[in-house]
């Protein structure tokens, strides 16, 4: 992981508002954010608490009524900043009439790429997503698992240095999480910088090195997730091949700095335990939760 | 046919414009201007009040200069990639339905329209043109209303906008894309279109040899013979053949039949000739002198509204000139040079005031008059015509002529003038009785052009309008829903049809004042001829129209098309060839909405929030 910003946001806020200009939801309240080169950042949080908002203002698909978001070091609403970016929405939104080929097509040529290359770059993603068999197909007749590969190889199709995914494991059964999330990690491995959103917990703590929990449109913690699970006044010793004798004498042991330490760190805490405590303080307590710079 | 605006030559309305006209490069340049002043304004304004002053000033800025940025990095392979999806996004829509539509209206129109008629192959074109029109422009409406309104619906417009594809190529695209459905379906229409009418004007005659009577020459010798066809589709025709059996049939119901003797009584009649006509018409310009022998700029009216035709007197000095330019003898370079003769066509309109000689036609006379004042006015003598209402009357006036005071003349040398110039003077010969004649009623004729290519350019006329409707739909499409943006252009069209009476209530042309004034007038029951009351009321409704609703009016009548004029129908309907000069000026119109209609849509798409 490099030191080069690839993403930021400052004091990013969005209110929603209806036909006549009220005010009808503030889903965003003033987000900081930063997220750097090879990184796999994870928006965390609860339905509605403003990380699919986040995800549109840093795509330029909604403009930010306070704040700015930067991606490259350029505004959001910059088109040429798309060139080197992939997006999965939320769901696949994308043109069922036309079949798996047809929208790889569509989409490459949209980032004027020359048609052999285009053809090259199809070949390897209908493969990589698995969907030789029904590349010929219409994407009406797709499953969910499918139209959402599909849709991950769409956000691939130039080869991006920044991926963003909006709930990228939503409808997925396990095998096709697990898929998911696999090909998320041998895109960390490829150096792409991942910006993801769920409200699954396991997702963002099997794949994240960051996280940022929103809350009603509130950041409530951000860092990196191995720190946020660490428990820090409890030790935990793991070990094995132990004696009785050797176990009974293992104060002994090491108090003296004897014997075969196997482990010897912080347990953590689950993620989910984290998150249900942050949303239980966050109700109890509105605003920005101590810790949080 | 009528002609109420002299068509002109491409160059001269691109660039300079005609005596009451701008140029269309002008034009395009001031309305291109306006619309961006009120743009920068309105977009300033919005901006301003919401993000303040200053900022607003950077955002109205920054966007404009992004914009003409953008629209130098234009690819032609992404505004493909948008055309294709609007094709295959039109098949998915059936557009193929329409196909079926007018073929099905085609298989249904037999039942009402009749071949038995004084003119069949104006009904009949007028028909399958019209119907044409009023699908394509439907098809374009549904096609470029419903698009982009779609994608936001199913927000795939979210994945498209995130890729590095330019507003400007999402609306350029969609427009060429429909525009090229369009232009499929147009031919496939055009194409069954002349198919329908030239197979259901088709019939044929056969010869009836018991009405043969031989026609002798004073010699007494056989030169040909005279008869009548058989009765078919309603008419029948009368024929002449000469010594060898072969010949030609009257005109009846607007064609002829060619006859052709295959010996031993037997005759092969050719199907239907000169249904369909692309006359070249070249105009000249009239003017009249009235009863008492006064020149005037028009003639007396006989009361009826339209002043497009003017009527003068019979038996007096009442007289309607022609003045015609660019005459020489060279009109039919195929006919030798000793035999040629002026091809003229006159359509008299014929007004009664009382009955005349029963089954007899009124009787009309042309002369033809050198306008050289060096020629003393030299004058052929009267050549006399019977005048049938509303007809298109051929003539080829042979070029020895006699002059008034029975001296032979050469019509080429002697009427027309060192600069080209002849006059044709035309006279109603029957007491109380008038003539009425338009400009256009007296043309010199050219050889005809080819039916088929006419025919095309009514269609490319088709065309330019679909092309219109298809931009302004996508353009507002990026602002409204579907349905808002449907009834938008239906008004949009409704307003360019009836746009010159806009302009003439906006600038005071017409009679009852600006709208706010109207519904005064509706509430009050006061018709368009009352005086208003001097209230406060009234002069704040009428100070309200003129001040605020009549300038609003002109401005948007200038961003308006004049859907009315685009139509060509009727050239192909009344037989006369579609000029390229039309069909330029429409295609260079359309070209230009389609440019100013994709940077508006541009700014529109890229100054909203896609994920609203
Ligand atoms: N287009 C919209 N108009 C009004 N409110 C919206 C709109 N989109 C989202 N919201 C509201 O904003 C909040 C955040 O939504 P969202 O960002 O989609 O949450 P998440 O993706 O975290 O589930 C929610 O309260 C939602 O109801
Ligand atoms: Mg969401």
């Amino acid at each position: 992981m490099s030191e080069e910003i690839i993403l930021q946001t400052r004091a990013l806020s969005k209110v929603y508002r209806d036909f006549w200009g009220r005010q009808k939801v503030r889903a965003l309240k003033g987000l900081d954010l930063e997220v750097r080169r090879g990184e796999v950042f994870g928006l965390l949080g609860p339905n509605g608490s403003g990380k699919t908002t986040t995800i549109k203002l840093l795509l330029g698909l909604l403009f930010p009524t306070e704040g700015e978001a930067l991606v490259f070091g350029k505004p959001a609403s910059d088109v040429a900043k798309n060139e080197r970016l992939g997006y999965l929405p939320e769901e696949s939104y994308l043109y069922r009439f036309l079949t798996a080929d047809e929208t790889l097509d569509f989409y490459g040529r949209l980032f004027d790429m020359p048609s052999d290359v285009r053809r090259q770059r199809i070949d390897e993603l209908i493969e990589m997503v698995g969907l030789q068999k029904a590349r010929k197909r219409q994407l009406q007749e797709y499953s969910k698992g499918m139209t959402r590969r599909i849709g991950l190889a769409q956000a691939l199709i130039n080869d991006p240095e920044l991926i963003m995914l909006d709930e990228p494991t939503s409808g997925l059964d396990p095998i096709g999480t697990r898929e998911m999330k696999d090909m998320i990690l041998r895109l960390k491995d490829e150096g792409k910088t991942i910006v993801m959103c769920s409200h699954l917990l396991a997702d963002v703590q099997d794949v994240c090195d960051r996280i940022a929990i929103l809350h009603q449109g509130e950041l409530k913690e951000l860092g990196r997730v191995d720190e946020l699970l660490k428990v820090a006044d409890v030790t935990q010793i793991r070990a094995k091949n132990l004696s009785v004798d050797c176990q009974r004498e293992l104060r002994d042991v090491i108090s003296r700095h004897h014997g075969e330490l196997v482990s010897l760190d912080n347990p953590t805490t689950t993620l989910e335990e984290l998150f249900l405590e942050i949303v239980r303080d966050s109700e109890a307590r509105p605003g920005r939760r101590a810790g949080v710079k | 046919m009528v002609v109420e605006q002299q068509l002109l030559p491409y160059f001269q309305w691109l660039l300079t414009g005609g005596e009451k006209s701008l140029g269309a490069l002008p034009s395009f340049a001031f309305v291109f201007l306006g619309v961006a002043m009120a743009a920068l304004v309105i977009g300033f304004a919005i901006a301003a009040s919401r993000y303040g002053f200053l900022r607003g000033g950077d955002v109205t800025y920054k966007t404009i200069s992004e914009g003409l940025r953008e629209l130098l990095q234009t690819s032609p392979r992404r505004v493909w990639a948008i055309a294709r999806l609007a094709i295959k996004e039109s098949l998915r829509r059936r557009v193929a339905v329409a196909l079926g539509v007018f073929f099905l209206v085609l298989l249904f129109a037999n039942w009402f329209l009749s071949t038995n008629h004084q003119e069949p192959a104006r009904l009949y074109l007028s028909f399958v043109l019209t119907a044409s029109t009023y699908l394509v422009l439907g098809v374009a409406l549904l096609l470029s209303a419903f698009s982009l309104p779609g994608d936001f619906k199913t927000k795939t417009i979210y994945t498209v906008v995130t890729k590095p594809v330019r507003a400007g190529e999402i609306i350029l695209g969609r427009i060429i894309g429909f525009m090229i459905v369009i232009t499929v379906l147009l031919a496939i229409m055009g194409v069954g279109s002349y198919i329908f009418v030239v197979r259901s004007l088709d019939h044929s005659h056969t010869v009836e040899l018991e009405s043969f009577q031989v026609v002798a020459n004073p010699a007494g010798e056989e030169v040909g013979k005279k008869g009548t066809t058989s009765r078919d589709a309603g008419h029948r025709h009368e024929l002449t053949l000469d010594k060898d059996g072969n010949g030609e049939t009257t005109v009846e119901n607007g064609h002829t039949h060619r006859i052709e003797s295959l010996g031993e009584n037997k005759y092969r009649v050719s199907p239907p000739l000169g249904f369909i006509r692309a006359r070249v018409p070249q105009y000249g310009k009239l003017r009249f002198i009235d009863r008492s022998g006064a020149a005037k700029d028009t003639g007396i009216s006989v009361g009826s509204e339209w002043t497009y035709r003017s009527f003068i007197d019979g038996n007096t000095p009442a007289t309607a000139i022609w003045t015609f330019d660019n005459v020489s003898d060279a009109v039919d370079p195929n006919v030798p040079e000793d035999e040629r003769s002026l091809p003229l066509s006159l359509i008299v309109r014929v007004f009664k005031t009382h009955k005349g000689v029963i089954g007899q036609a009124l009787q009309g006379t042309i002369q033809l008059r050198n306008p050289d004042p060096a020629a003393n006015g030299l004058t052929s003598e009267p050549l006399s015509f019977d005048a049938q209402d509303q007809q298109v009357d051929d003539f080829n006036i042979p070029r020895k002529q006699y002059s008034q005071s029975r001296q032979e003349i050469d019509l080429f040398k002697d009427l027309v003038s060192k600069d080209g110039k002849i006059e044709v003077l035309v006279k109603c010969l029957d007491r109380g009785q008038y003539f009425g004649f338009a400009q256009a009623d007296c043309y010199i004729r050219h050889p005809d052009g080819s039916p088929i290519a006419s025919f095309a350019k009514v269609c490319v006329s088709i065309w330019v309008q679909a092309v219109i409707v298809v931009s302004v739909g996508v353009t507002i499409s990026t602002l409204v829903s579907g349905p808002v943006a449907m009834l938008f252009v239906v008004g949009f069209i409704i307003l360019g049809f009836w746009r010159q009476d806009f302009v003439d209530i906006a600038t005071g042309k017409s009679y009852g004042g600006g709208p706010a004034e109207s519904v005064v007038r509706i509430a009050t029951q006061a018709n368009v001829m009352v005086q208003l009351e001097d209230t406060l009321l009234n002069n704040l409704v009428t100070g309200f129209d003129k001040y605020f609703a009549k300038p609003i009016m002109w401005a948007v009548a200038q961003t308006l098309p004049d859907f009315r004029s685009f139509s060509t129908v009727r050239y192909a309907a009344d037989g006369y060839n579609v000029p390229w000069d039309r069909v330029f000026q429409d295609v260079t119109v359309c070209l230009g909405y389609v440019v100013g209609l994709s940077i508006i849509g541009y700014f529109l798409l890229r100054t909203r929030e896609v994920a609203k």
